[in-house]
Parts: C-alpha cells; sequence; structure tokens
C-alpha cells in the first residue's frame, strides 16, 4: 500500500514541523544555566548604566545561540541528504569529502597566526575556516574531475585523501603549537554555539534557508538520481547540471554552519537517515523535513550542551553524538524493514 | 526558471535589508563605555587573573570566577561562571559585572570581545612570560584604581626574585629537565615561562631551542642532555609521594644520566609552578631549592 506524497499532505507535515521546531525553540529559551523571567525581560534593556541582565541573556545571548542552532542543524541535515544522494552511499555525511579537515586546517591556521581583527563579531577562525572548507571541496571536485566525469568512485577516494592529507598537517601544526592554541582548536574541532551578532544571523539564514528552497526546488531531479545516473538520464533528467547545482549548494551550507559553530558531526549522518527511515526516500519532503528535524535536533543538544554540567559546558558534538546514537538505532531496528536503502 | 530567479530575488532583498538594518550598528557600541568610578563587581575568567585581584586588594569586588580558581582559598567560595576554556556568557551577565577581566587566549580574548558588543567593560591581559606577568598586574591595577598595590606587589616580587638571583650566582648554572608528560616524554623548552622560572632559579634548560614550545623528546635526546636535575610538577595537585616512586622508576631506565645517578629527581607541587600569577616567587624559590639544596639548607620556606 503505497501513498503518493500529496501537495497538501506535504504542506500539513511541513507545516506541523515548523510548529513543533517553534514550541521547542521557546522551550529550549526558557532553560539555561540562569532563570530568566519573561516578565522581566520585556520591560527592555536598562540604561548604559544599569543593564537588564534579564534581557541581555535573553535576547543578546541565548535567543541568537538557539537561532544559530536551528540554522545549523537545518544545513547540516540537508547537506546530508545531498550528499548521500549525489554518493550514492548512506555513510556520505556533509564532513566526507574533506570539508572537515580543510575548515579544520584554516581554523588552526588562524590560531596559530595570532591574528586579532574580527569581522560582524566573529573571530578570523571563522573566515579561515570558512576559505579553507570550500577551497577543499573545490580541490576535491576538481581531483574528482580528472578521474573522470563525476565518478563517484574517484570523487569519494579524492575526499578521503584529502582529508587525510590535510588531517595530518592538522596535526603537524598542532603539534608544534602552543598548548593554549591547541585547546583552542580542540574546542573548535568539537563544534562549538555561542550566540551571534543580529547580522550574522541574518546573513547566515539567508544563505541556509535560501539553499534550502533551492535543493527542494531540484528534489524530483535528486529522486531520480538517487537510482543512479543512468536511470536519471534515461527519465530526461540533466544528470550533469543537477550533480553541480545540488554539490555546489550542498558544500555552500555546510562552510556556512562550520564557519559558524566549528565541527558538529552525527547531524548530518542521522538526520537524514531518521527521517528516510520514519517517512520514506521521496526527497520533495526528505529535504525540508530532515531541514526542520536537523533544526529540532540540535536546538535540542545545544541546550543540554549548554546546561548538562552547568556552569561548565559541553561542546555541542559531544552532545550530538551521545544523543544522536542510540536514538538512531532505535530508529534503524523499528523501521529498517520498510525501508530498501536509497531507493 | 521563473522560480530560480524569485528565489536568488528574494535572497538579494533579504541581505540587502539586513545589511540596512543591522550593517550601520557595526560601528556603534564599540565605543567602550566610560568606567564607572569606582569598581565594584569583576569578573575574573582566569585563576592566575583571580589572584592578581585578590594581592591587589580587590578580593571582595569579585563576584565571578572561574571553576579551577582555587587560590587564595577564598577564590573558591566565590560564584562560578564556567570553565577557563568554556567560560559560561550567561553566567557572566547573571554577575552584573562592572568590569571582566579575560587572558588573551582565543576562548577568552572572544569572550570578552562579545561582552563589549552587548555592552560590557572588558579588559583581556595576556600572560604568556615573566615580563607580561608585571605589565598586567599593572594595567589591572591601572584600570581598577589600584595603581598603589600593584606597583607594591610587582616591587614586592622584583626584589625577592633579585634576592634569589644573588643567593644562587654561583657561576655555574644546573642543567635541568623539566619533565610535563611521561608517556609519551615531552619537556619545556625554552620559550616557555617556565624555562624563565629555571633560569631565574639559578638554572638551565637542558633541552636546547626547540620549534614546539614544550618538544617530545626520545630517549636519545635525554642521554644527551646531560641533565644535573629532573623536575616533574605533579598535575592537579594530590599525590605527591606516589608520583615521586612512579617518576623514580621510570627514570631508572636512564640510570647514565647525572640527575638519576645523583638521585635528584624531584617531584614537586605543580600548583605553585603550573600558573604565571603573583606566586612567581614562591614556585622559582621551590625550583631553586631543587637546583641547589645546600644554599637552602638553613634557610626556611
Amino acid at each position: 500500500m503505497k501513498q503518493l506524497l500529496t501537495p497538501k499532505k506535504l504542506a500539513i507535515r511541513v507545516g506541523s514541523a515548523l510548529l513543533l521546531l517553534a514550541a521547542v525553540m521557546f522551550v529550549c529559551s526558557m532553560i539555561g544555566t540562569e532563570t530568566v523571567s519573561l516578565k522581566a525581560v520585556f520591560t527592555g534593556g536598562g540604561t548604559e548604566a544599569s543593564i537588564n541582565p534579564d534581557y541581555v541573556i535573553f535576547f543578546r545571548i541565548r535567543l541568537p545561540r538557539i537561532i544559530l542552532a536551528g540554522l545549523v542543524g537545518a544545513a547540516l541535515a540537508c547537506a546530508g541528504v545531498v550528499f548521500q544522494v549525489l554518493l550514492r552511499n548512506p555513510l556520505a555525511d556533509p564532513y566526507i569529502l574533506g570539508i572537515s579537515s580543510g575548515a579544520g586546517l584554516g581554523a588552526i591556521i588562524a590560531v596559530i597566526s595570532g591574528f586579532n581583527w574580527t569581522l560582524w563579531g566573529r573571530s578570523p577562525i571563522a573566515v579561515f575556516a570558512f576559505s579553507g572548507a570550500l577551497g577543499t571541496i573545490w580541490l576535491v571536485w576538481f581531483i574528482g574531475r580528472l578521474t573522470g566525469k563525476f565518478h563517484v568512485t574517484g570523487l569519494l577516494l579524492a575526499g578521503v585523501v584529502v582529508n587525510a592529507f590535510f588531517s595530518a598537517l592538522m596535526m603537524f601544526l598542532t603539534s608544534i603549537a602552543k598548548s593554549d592554541q591547541v585547546y583552542a582548536t580542540i574546542f573548535w574541532l568539537m563544534g562549538n554555539m555561542k550566540e551571534g551578532d543580529f547580522l550574522v544571523l541574518w546573513i547566515a539564514a539567508g544563505c541556509v534557508v535560501g539553499g534550502i528552497v533551492a535543493l527542494f526546488y531540484i528534489g524530483p531531479q535528486l529522486n531520480a538520481l538517487s537510482f543512479g545516473a543512468d536511470d536519471a538520464r534515461s527519465m530526461g533528467v540533466n544528470v550533469a547540471g543537477t550533480r553541480i547545482i545540488a554539490f555546489g549548494i550542498a558544500a555552500g551550507i555546510t562552510a556556512v554552519s562550520v564557519s559558524l559553530s566549528g565541527l558538529i558531526g552525527f547531524v548530518g549522518l542521522v538526520v537524514p537517515h531518521g527521517v528516510r527511515l520514519v517517512l520514506g526516500p521521496d526527497h520533495r519532503q526528505l529535504l525540508p523535513l530532515s531541514g526542520i528535524a536537523g533544526a529540532i535536533f540540535l536546538v535540542i543538544a545545544d541546550t543540554l550542551a549548554r546546561v548538562i554540567v552547568a556552569p561548565a559546558q559541553l561542546p555541542v558534538g559531544v552532545v550530538t553524538a551521545i544523543v544522536g546514537g542510540p536514538l538512531f538505532l532505535i530508529l534503524l531496528v523499528k523501521y529498517s524493514r520498510k525501508v530498501n536503502w536509497l531507493k | 526558471m521563473n522560480k530560480w530567479l524569485w528565489l536568488l530575488l528574494i535572497v538579494t532583498c533579504w541581505m540587502a535589508i539586513g545589511v540596512a538594518v543591522f550593517g550601520f550598528r557595526e560601528g556603534r557600541g564599540h565605543s567602550s563605555t566610560p568606567l564607572p568610578d569606582r569598581i565594584g563587581r569583576i569578573v575574573s575568567l582566569a585563576p592566575n587573573i583571580t589572584e592578581i585581584l585578590f594581592a591587589i586588594g580587590l578580593g571582595d569586588e569579585i563576584v565571578g570566577v572561574t571553576l579551577d580558581s582555587d587560590y587564595p582559598s577564598d577564590a573558591a567560595e566565590k560564584p562560578k561562571v564556567g570553565t577557563f576554556w568554556q567560560p559560561d556568557i550567561e553566567a557572566v551577565v547573571a554577575a552584573k559585572p562592572d568590569l571582566v577581566i579575560t587572558l588573551g587566549f582565543e576562548q577568552q580574548k572572544n569572550l570578552a570581545e562579545r561582552l563589549r558588543r552587548i555592552g560590557y567593560n572588558g579588559l583581556t591581559v595576556n600572560i604568556e612570560k615573566v615580563g607580561d606577568l608585571f605589565a598586567a598586574i599593572e594595567k589591572i591595577g591601572a584600570e581598577t584604581n589600584r595603581q598603589r598595590q600593584a606597583n607594591e606587589l610587582t616591587g614586592r616580587i622584583r626584589a625577592k626574585l633579585q634576592r634569589l638571583a644573588t643567593l644562587v650566582d654561583t657561576g655555574d648554572n644546573v642543567r635541568v629537565l623539566w619533565v610535563v608528560q611521561r608517556e609519551p616524554l615531552r619537556v619545556a623548552g625554552r620559550g616557555t615561562f617556565v624555562n624563565e622560572m629555571i633560569e631565574l632559579a639559578g638554572g638551565e634548560n637542558a633541552i636546547g631551542p626547540t620549534v614546539h614550545k614544550y618538544p617530545p623528546i626520545g630517549s636519545e635526546q635525554v642521554l644527551a642532555s646531560y641533565t644535573g636535575v629532573i623536575i616533574e610538577p605533579t598535575m592537579g595537585g594530590g599525590d605527591i609521594k606516589g608520583q615521586r616512586d612512579r617518576a623514580l622508576q621510570y627514570w631508572s631506565k636512564f640510570k647514565y644520566i647525572p640527575a638519576v645517578a645523583s638521585n635528584r629527581v624531584y617531584v614537586i607541587d605543580g600548583d605553585k609552578v603550573s600558573r604565571l600569577g603573583p606566586r612567581l616567587y614562591e614556585g622559582t624559590e621551590t625550583i631553586a631549592r631543587c637546583l641547589r639544596p645546600e644554599i637552602f639548607k638553613n634557610i626556611k620556606q
């Protein structure tokens, strides 16, 4: 009994998922190491001499951080969906082609060089990580092209080798860095959320949401591609064009999220599979719902990271793996009989 | 193709609105608000900054410290605002500080910058070398109207170090291997403040210049260092005797180097020598006692 995905059904599902996301974000904004009273929050920011801490904590620290977590979660989950279908590999995640090590290398170079400027409140680490991520993905793509016209195995191998090479460079730099620089890098590599400036949030939201909408546009082509390039071609899909668009957008939103929050693992692997297991593999539905589920997942994980060892904080990457692993196994056991992987 | 144009248009407009609304705020808020005449509430984000504040008489003004601020004992009683590496910005704001003092490390500097953007006063000091320590004490003193106390403190430390220098000035320097980790073996290199403390105590690092700050070294370099003394600071306080037993057992395989042959492997309390703070002299004296026990035989600590 196969039910077709109608636009109405899709709209209802996306709408209710968005409502759930809003509810989760509201609840999480009430949770934190400091108790914030909503009444005090809405009395305003206070004067320069006496700042209203409730207002500052809520609007300048907690809310921006929650929004950022949502954006990063959505970007990683959608990028995960795309890499899984493009590489036709269930193990693919946004970092599989070396984005992580490229960004990591950029980050450690920024830490070691000790630059002392900021761009919209973002440290040089963010800028370098972003450039490192995009540079790496371009390099991998370029090498992959040399091995044949988008040969998936060639691309994957290029990714693995570039990843290993940059990781080795990172280890070399880490070993000669000062201990405080090493720590700075390690915490960055584990993924860390912090509140963002409004402008950064605004621009990141534009990139991520715009990217997800664009991916949603090519959902039908991605559906065809998941059967293989030849089948897709026979269905009249422009394979090369679809691949380049999907690949570019997925790499772009991954680079944005990496530059905002470091390397947060697991979201991009687990969330797409989870949604696929529960709701099926249609990309028109998989993309928006994975995005929303990724946002919900990371907002919750980050809230746990904020409070679980208070007053200290955990790197959010630790929480995503600890929470995500068992959750995913439950889904896997419960639903796997229904699903034929990636078909 | 139409829907793509629409998407592009909407995203472009969105970005433009963002830059128009938030972009102009960039210039604002950066002019740091003038400090109040009397600073009543200070948050310290590093254990050695906490020590400096207590040493210049600002202990009562501290309203937040990191979890590892354990000296002086009063510091441990203060409200906690997270760890040194992962400060909790919400807790810092909730402490309603007039001034937040951080070190110059990436995480710390970054937090100070974020707080400044919200409208708090931040002070960032670099304490990586002995010279930095004196500069930092005086900078903190100047910022908190405690110049006199700060100058007295640096004067006191300098005078004591001077006295120590004349005491240990015997013409020849003892060679020291400063072990930070045994497996794999890592020692303090020449670019560290530990190296400066060793020199102030009348010693010389047995390891020459290295690329690493804390270079990992092999057995060959240990033998070649021909070190007269081995010092191991304890990590995270605690069991000095147990660590000394393990150290002796480890070093027994290098019985040809002078330090082991003459039984001069010392395990000292890491608390005094692992942070660069107002207890610089006490740490340096501890090292000097290991290097020249004969001089200090009759001098009480």
